[in-house]
């Protein structure tokens, strides 16, 4: 039943033909001869290279919703609610549809695109946070808590610093804090990002990249090597934006001060209404609590596995 | 007033990693509180559920079985919930999460939904109440109103803050306050007494247990310049207990104010018939021929609720009384140590046994003495300063306690957990085992000893070495060596190894040693039985 075409879906290993479905490193990963990819994705991919290096590469861009053939499958990108750029893949072929989720959520992030539900009849689909204890708040509620947590620091003469990884949350922290007006300064790795990001249409104004010696009354956007240096300097509090933050233990864990739980992954419930909605009467979790996460939805009537690294592999291969 | 206000104040101290803050926090909501209110809200923030004195306990097992049943999840995916959250209140808090009916709840529905799950008899009984409680409030209130039950709220959350934000909602200082509960060791109590401005007239009463004084440790004889001022005794290696008796009652109570007295029926029979009534400061000691027995053997009584005869003939077990607390209706901590033990040698009844005391005036060395008490089987010695009033909780400079190192040993860190207060962010209570061949096997576990820089360094390496995580604990790989001084050595089936140090603490931190050269179970072994000499 699985289309027979030679494409690899976010593969660990070098492999010929290649979708990544967006550009977080751990998906869009070496140096494929061939890369399929939404454009915004091959952009920030290609911005993680150094510049001296020239590979022979064939990146070919994908328009959401535009269906490219390949070996006789038609492959079509989906918006995924995740990164900038980031995509679901759908392939389809003799009338049978596969989706690819990659990383999403079903929420509206606070930059890129909300997540389109493309029925199909098998989905493979991520489960970092497949388990009930899991919520996320809305980009809403996640803005008023980011600002609300800057201010009062900055109120009581301290620095706040939001810990966050190079590409995605950093570039959506940064955005909201500056768009009402408060001075920020983002670690070196994030500020590349940024002409990305503004090409997509989230502004920085005032932004700058971070520099010791002017840190003083701004908010800090920073990745979570930086923590002990800046605590060392004292005087700083620091929020952990994360979908790891819903649970009090990760106060040790991160050492913050703060927990915002907002992902840019789905929740428990998200995951729940994205597997119903497509339709789809085969599951495949690739990610997180794979096992619990397919017997779970095994008990509410679905035909789902958890795909092993091993069946991930041959299941990336047969398609 | 409402508990859900309650759970949202301690959302906020949970954030706050500024003890102050914390204190504050708790203030501020239990200064808006009636009466009838702060003494609730204290004995919740107590984890006490009921206002009686009966300690109900409710097990984990009961509580997810409830949570089961209100959420209609298995056992398989609530146990993984609960390994990945590490707390059953929030654990509960987070699967109910959009589940329930959202109904506020006041501290005194807290207090009538407590009452009425206790009230059921059988465990199941309890279950079906519990389950329909889950469903009916918000789930923040039923995180907070399990973390009650369970009996820890972690949320940086000592009773000495409580007692300081009951200080700051009564207008008292906390030290009046501390001294206080010392007194009464019931807190809910104690803030009643300081809502009405009755904090000083509250006194210790008869068959309640309070605090017990405590000396000041010394590893050496101190520079003394007035001898003839101080009283030297021996530190027995027993249970430091308090005896409460009077109109023919007897109660024990343990250091850590729990009732013992039915492990201990010789001692009831022998105060059981004091005229009056009194309470009395001293120890339980296993002992045979004018000489203390080793603390393990003790320890097989003190796990009994009752004690047969041929127990009671193989290990007697005495009181040795030093201190008087109370006499004929009379709190005595207002006098002094020498005026105390005058009335205490007098109140005694026949067969009660009292420490022996020397004035250090009169000791040719206080290192012969120490090595004295040792040969009689003692710990070391305590010395008191015969003007000394009764401080319950204290440890102040008027009674010094002089404790040799037993051993020393070098383990290796196997499992680290987070502390509290300032230390809530760091990894700093550790477990530590000794090598047995390729194993290593725990002996004890320690938290004081290091620096908050050194803690703060093997935070991150510990978070490096962590292979698994049960909640709070990180489960490491044993690589980070210490060296630790003990008490002493006892047998526990709380560790692999078979033993437990006594008040073990961190000496240093042993860079310069590998994992192969610690020391063995072996040495453990050959430690504990020269105990038993």
């Amino acid at each position: 039943m699985i289309p027979e075409i030679d494409l690899w879906l976010d593969p660990r290993q070098p492999k010929a033909n290649v979708w990544f479905s967006h550009a977080h490193s751990d998906h869009a990963t070496g140096r494929p001869p061939k890369v399929w990819a939404t454009s915004a994705t091959l952009n920030l991919y290609r911005l993680r290279w150094p510049e001296t290096i020239t590979v022979v590469q064939h990146l070919i861009p994908m328009t959401f919703g535009i269906p490219f053939a390949w070996q006789g499958a038609r492959l079509t990108a989906w918006p995924a609610g995740h990164i900038v750029g980031a995509a679901q893949l759908e392939i389809e072929k003799d009338g049978y549809r596969l989706v690819y989720t990659g990383d999403l959520k079903l929420k509206q992030p606070i930059c890129g695109l909300s997540t389109t539900v493309i029925k199909c009849d098998r989905l493979i689909v991520e489960s970092t946070f497949g388990l009930p204890i899991y919520h996320f708040l809305d980009h809403q509620a996640a803005r008023t808590r980011i600002l609300q947590f800057a201010r009062d620091t900055l109120a009581d003469g301290a620095t706040p610093v939001f810990l966050g990884y190079p590409l995605g949350r950093g570039q959506e922290i940064a955005h909201v804090l500056a768009t009402d007006g408060i001075p920020t300064s983002v670690h070196g790795a994030m500020h590349k990002f940024l002409p990305l990001y503004e090409q997509a249409g989230y502004t920085f104004p005032g932004v700058e990249a971070y520099s010791a010696q002017a840190d003083r009354g701004r908010a800090l956007v920073v990745t979570p090597g930086m923590r002990d240096y800046l605590e060392a300097k004292g005087d700083h509090r620091v929020a952990y934006v994360s979908g790891w933050a819903a649970l009090a233990n990760a106060r040790t864990r991160s050492n913050a001060h703060e927990l915002i739980p907002y992902s840019d992954h789905a929740d428990f419930s998200e995951l729940l209404d994205l597997v119903s909605a497509t339709g789809a009467s085969e599951i495949d979790i690739v990610h997180g609590y794979t096992e619990p996460f397919a017997r779970i939805l095994r008990e509410r009537g679905f035909h789902a596995q958890a795909a092993t690294t091993e069946t991930a592999r041959t299941e990336e291969a047969e398609a | 007033m409402s508990f859900d206000l309650l759970a949202e104040v301690c959302e906020r101290v949970a954030a706050t990693p500024s003890r102050n803050q914390k204190v504050r926090l708790l203030g501020d909501y239990l200064s808006q509180q009636t009466e009838t209110n702060l003494v609730r809200a204290t004995r919740f923030l107590c984890t006490q559920p009921l206002p009686t004195e009966v300690a109900f306990s409710l097990g984990h097992a009961a509580l997810r079985a409830a949570l089961m049943e209100a959420t209609g999840w298995d056992l398989e995916t609530v146990r993984l919930c609960y390994r990945e959250v590490g707390d059953t209140g929030e654990t509960v808090g987070l699967l109910l999460h959009n589940a329930t009916r959202n109904l506020p709840l006041t501290l005194e529905q807290a207090e009538q939904e407590y009452s009425q799950v206790f009230a059921g008899r059988r465990t199941a009984d309890r279950v079906a109440r519990l389950a329909e409680i889950f469903l009916r409030y918000r789930p923040l209130s039923l995180k907070y109103f399990v973390k009650v039950i369970t009996g820890n709220f972690r949320i940086g959350l000592q009773e000495r803050l409580v007692e300081e934000a009951v200080a700051i909602a009564t207008q008292y200082s906390p030290e009046e306050m501390r001294e206080a509960n010392h007194k009464v060791g019931r807190l809910p109590d104690v803030a009643r007494a300081a809502y009405r401005r009755e904090l000083h007239a509250v006194q210790a009463r008869i068959f309640h247990p309070m605090e017990f004084m405590l000396a000041k440790p010394i590893e050496q004889a101190p520079e003394i310049t007035s001898p003839q001022e101080w009283l030297v005794e021996d530190k027995y290696d027993g249970i430091r207990s308090q005896v409460h008796a009077g109109e023919g009652q007897v109660k024990i109570f343990s250091r850590g104010l729990e009732e013992i007295t039915g492990a201990f029926p010789e001692i009831c029979a022998l105060f059981s018939q004091v005229p009056g009534t009194l309470a009395l400061d001293g120890e339980l000691l296993a002992y045979r021929d004018g000489k203390a027995l080793n603390f393990t053997v003790l320890q097989q009584r003190l796990q009994r609720k009752s004690v047969s005869r041929d127990l009671q003939a193989s290990i007697p077990v005495v009181f040795i009384a030093y201190d008087l607390l109370h006499l004929n209706g009379q709190s005595t901590a207002a006098l002094t140590l020498e005026e105390r033990r005058s009335l205490l040698i007098q109140s005694l009844p026949e067969g009660g046994l009292v420490s022996a005391q020397k004035s250090l005036s009169e000791l040719a060395s206080l290192d012969d003495e120490f090595a004295a008490a040792r040969l009689r089987g003692n710990e070391g010695l305590l010395l008191k300063r015969r003007d000394s009033r009764y401080e319950p909780g204290k440890r102040g400079n008027t009674w010094l306690k002089v404790k040799k190192v037993f051993a020393t040993l070098d383990v290796v860190i196997t499992a680290a957990e987070q502390g509290h207060g300032r230390r809530a962010t760091m990894l700093s209570d550790y477990t530590f085992g000794v090598r047995d061949g390729e194993r290593f096997l725990n002996v004890g576990k320690a938290y004081s000893g290091l620096t908050d820089d050194e803690i703060r360094q093997l935070t991150r390496i510990l978070r490096g070495l962590t292979h698994e995580k049960y909640g709070r604990v990180m489960l490491v790989r044993p690589e980070v060596v210490l060296e630790v001084a003990f008490d002493g050595i006892q047998k526990s089936p709380r560790h692999k190894s078979g033993f437990a140090l006594r008040f073990p603490r961190i000496l240093r931190w042993r860079t310069d040693k590998s994992v192969a050269a610690i020391d063995t179970l072996e040495t453990v072994q050959a430690l504990y039985a020269a105990t038993l000499e």
